[in-house]
């Protein structure tokens, strides 16, 4: 079963090992780590060749729910789980509830059941079909069916219904989980709901952390989406604080939807140790490619200047006949072997290979940038990072 | 004519069939040696769906198409020239081959005019009267860069007949000399003339015999696969090869069916190209030797084979028809992935049939090669003449 162990780190900073996952037992992974996001079980426009050429790939895949529940019947005929059906056997496996980039819709959550929004439409699951789909899938990890249907306008009595609700779901499931065969090996995050209101927020996390789980996702803040990156820590940091200080240290919590570098540094020092990245999805989605600095100047690179912007969008006309790669010495597949100019040139002629090479680039700087924040926590240099992550503005403005 | 000069563009017979006018040969250009016959896949804009570098040379493919009529419109010949050619524009090391932009213009534009100085245009963009010359198609030809360039033919419609045909035939060639004419880098580009004649005999023999006049590296049969009878289709292309010289390649322009392959290289053609196979993967179809698997059908949902198990591609080492049955219709990665098993479906079959004209063994590779197609032995008329005619009988 999975262990998560704090190294002692001299600086203060929180780092962890998390070992022993059901699937790939031999492997570990620090933290603090982004997961590998997926759609439908891949990797966004990158097939498994392709995502292979990347030389810092995250080791837990993360597969939400929303569109893979469709096709649960189809996985247990399979029988050897999502993460093989999916070919992405060497990976671990995490089930989340929601997809971090689609927007969940308001109201459709009940004492029976939450929806989730997969590309067929609205899916309800109840504990029962929602445990079915994790006994077909065996993942390695699944987060809890919780309601985190809240937002900062969430009334008092809205926070008790979804706290109540998310405990009597987790413990049905606790039930089936734990005379389940196929989940032996599987472990549980238990879902710390219940909006702004901070009784209920405490309510929460006392009742689940009572309760046989292996980490938290903290969730509730805001409705999963695309907007959710514009989402200001700030709102909710002293409920936050209050939360992570009641949660026993020694299991992992894991935040969705903390996209931009700046966000996850913050939420970082707050004390989460997993996020996701659907972050670098969307920078592509938008046809941007990410610049931000996350290598520490030494003494020779001092005084070299930042990326005024966080990304630059390659559908504007100054790329047309850029030969340079999209980052400077960037050592992913697409800079190695690519430039702006053509980029420029696929996303004007709409041709599939833009989105391919934006999401290789996209991915690599991303993990590098959680690379460097390992290192620089391990290095006692966190405060250099956040030096260069703060000071470039987020969006470009574009010339067509 | 010149003197036949010594160019880097050379043909190798390995073998031929002993049966049918088939032959394997190695094909010099300049950024590759590529074997036939072969099939090119169609990188139209400079791309080939979905596919990296790096993916297309594990897939063997040593050369691909570009369309000039795009090509030349998006980014344009002065950014291909000061980017350094295609090839360092798309970073593609080996050979390309680009049309003459002349077809493309006569079918996708309505008001496309053609007169003896060449294809007079609407320019779809700011509807100004533009004129494609021969000499302007290799001007952005040559700065496209391609090994293998198309010279700008008069096109007409296969089904056409009359008078219009034989005028385009000859008109044709006078395009050719100027065509040749106009070329800046023959030493690392060549042309090849295009075989017209529509579906007259007469006419398409006078043609192929005056174009081999001309000192040229190779040349294409043009004017078929638009929808005329396969049994005239066939006879165009046994007569076009009849009349080719022996020593240089031809190259069949747009067919790429696996049937149609099959037949047209025991008519003796070397080389091959065609949107479909890149086409139809974007539509969830997989290529195989039975025909195709259309991957959205529910039948699919629950079978956890690979598309094809004696194939060697990535899609079929990794995933199962059920969970590409997943994915077709939703995400972007199923049109990678199938387009990597169609191309390397494509090669391989000319793979296939390239060893075996090299053990002689061709007929033997056709026979087997309709029964797994038609199991029923319902083969179709046109393909069983094709065959008799080069001693081949279907069983
Ligand atoms: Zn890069
Ligand atoms: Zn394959």
């Amino acid at each position: 079963m999975m262990k998560f162990v704090l190294k002692n780190v001299k600086n203060g900073y929180r780092a962890g090992v998390i070992s022993e996952l059901g699937n790939q037992p031999d492997k570990t992974v620090d933290t603090p780590f982004c997961m590998l996001y997926t759609r439908g079980g891949s990797a966004p426009h990158l097939s498994r060749d392709v995502l292979n050429r990347l030389k810092n790939l995250p080791l837990v895949a993360h597969m939400p729910l929303n569109i893979l529940a469709d096709h649960h019947e189809a996985v247990r005929k399979f029988q050897h789980g999502i993460g093989k059906f999916a070919a992405m056997e060497d990976r671990v496996v995490y089930c989340s509830l929601h997809d971090p980039s689609t927007l969940v819709k308001s109201g459709y959550n009940d004492k029976h059941g939450v929806s989730v929004w997969g590309k067929g439409g609205k899916l309800k699951l109840d504990t029962e079909l929602f445990m079915k789909i994790q006994e077909s899938f065996q993942p390695d990890i699944y987060q809890a069916l919780s309601d985190g249907d809240t937002d900062i306008n969430s009334t008092r009595k809205r926070c008790i219904k979804v706290v109540d609700r998310t405990l009597s779901f987790l413990d049905s499931i606790l039930d089936i989980h734990n005379k389940s065969e196929r989940l032996k090996k599987t472990a549980i995050f238990g879902s710390i709901v219940g909006g702004y209101n901070e009784a209920e927020r405490v309510r929460c996390v006392k009742e689940t952390v009572s309760r046989p789980v292996q980490g938290f996702v903290i969730e509730g803040f805001f409705n999963p989406g695309p907007d959710t990156e514009h989402f200001q820590i700030n709102e909710c940091v002293n409920l936050l604080q209050k939360i992570i200080e009641i949660l026993p240290v020694d299991k992992p919590r894991l935040m969705q939807s903390i996209w931009p570098p700046d966000a996850v540094i913050q939420a970082y020092e707050l004390g989460i140790d997993i996020f996701d990245s659907s972050y670098p999805y969307v920078v592509t989605e938008r046809s941007s490619a990410l610049v931000f600095t996350y290598i520490i100047p030494t003494e020779e690179t001092e005084g070299e200047e930042l990326p005024e912007t966080y990304e630059i969008n390659l559908t504007d006309k100054k790329y047309f006949a850029d030969f340079s790669p999209l980052l400077k010495d960037c050592k992913c597949y697409t800079c190695e072997n690519y430039t702006r100019s053509y980029v420029n040139h696929l996303l004007n002629t709409k041709e599939l290979l833009a989105s391919i090479l934006l999401m290789i680039h996209n991915f690599h700087h991303y993990f590098e940038f959680f690379e460097s924040l390992r290192r620089s926590i391990s290095d006692g240099k966190l405060e250099d990072l956040k030096k260069l992550i703060n000071k470039p503005k987020k969006l470009p403005s574009v010339e067509r | 004519m010149a003197a036949k000069a010594k160019h880097v563009f050379s043909l190798k017979i390995l073998a031929e069939c002993s049966t049918t006018k088939a032959r394997t040969c190695l094909f010099t250009l300049p950024h590759s040696v590529v074997e036939t016959p072969v099939f090119m896949p169609v990188g139209t804009q400079g791309t080939l769906k979905g596919l990296l570098l790096d993916q297309l040379d594990e897939l063997d493919c040593r050369i691909m198409l570009g369309n000039t009529y795009h090509l030349g419109h998006r980014p344009g010949p002065e950014l291909l020239e000061e980017a350094g050619g295609l090839h360092k524009f798309m970073g593609w090391k080996r050979s390309l081959l680009t049309d003459s932009g002349g077809f493309q213009m006569v079918s996708l534009l309505k008001l496309a005019e053609i007169t003896e100085d060449g294809v007079q245009f609407e320019s779809p963009h700011d509807g100004s009267i533009m004129m494609l010359t021969p000499e302007k198609s290799i001007e952005i030809q040559n700065a496209i860069g391609a090994d293998i360039m198309m010279q700008l033919d008069d096109v007409v419609h296969s089904t056409t007949t009359g008078p219009r045909v034989e005028e385009a035939m000859h008109r044709t060639i006078r395009w050719l000399d100027r065509c040749l004419k106009a070329n800046k880098r023959p030493k690392e580009q060549c042309i090849f003339p295009i075989v017209q004649g529509g579906l007259d005999s007469q006419l398409r023999k006078q043609c192929a015999i005056e174009l081999t006049k001309r000192d040229v590296a190779g040349f294409a049969v043009g004017g078929l696969s638009g929808g005329e009878e396969k049994s005239l289709f066939w006879k165009m292309v046994t007569l076009s090869t009849d009349h080719l010289p022996y020593e240089k390649p031809r190259y069949l322009m747009g067919v790429g069916f696996a049937v149609d392959l099959v037949v047209c290289v025991a008519l003796g053609c070397d080389m091959f190209d065609c949107v479909y196979p890149t086409r139809t993967a974007r539509f969830g179809s997989a290529l195989v030797d039975t025909g195709l698997l259309n991957l959205k059908n529910k039948n699919f949902s629950e079978d956890f084979q690979p598309i094809d198990k004696n194939c060697q591609c990535s899609t079929c080492k990794s995933y199962t028809r059920a969970y590409l049955h997943t994915m077709v219709t939703n995400e972007t990665v199923a049109c990678s992935l199938v387009t990597v098993h169609n191309v390397a479906y494509q090669l391989r079959l000319m793979k296939r049939i390239r060893e075996s004209i090299l053990e002689d063994k061709f007929p033997k590779f056709i026979q087997t090669f309709f029964t797994t197609m038609f199991p029923n032995k319902n083969y179709p008329e046109w393909a069983i003449e094709a065959l008799k005619s080069v001693n081949v009988n279907l069983r």
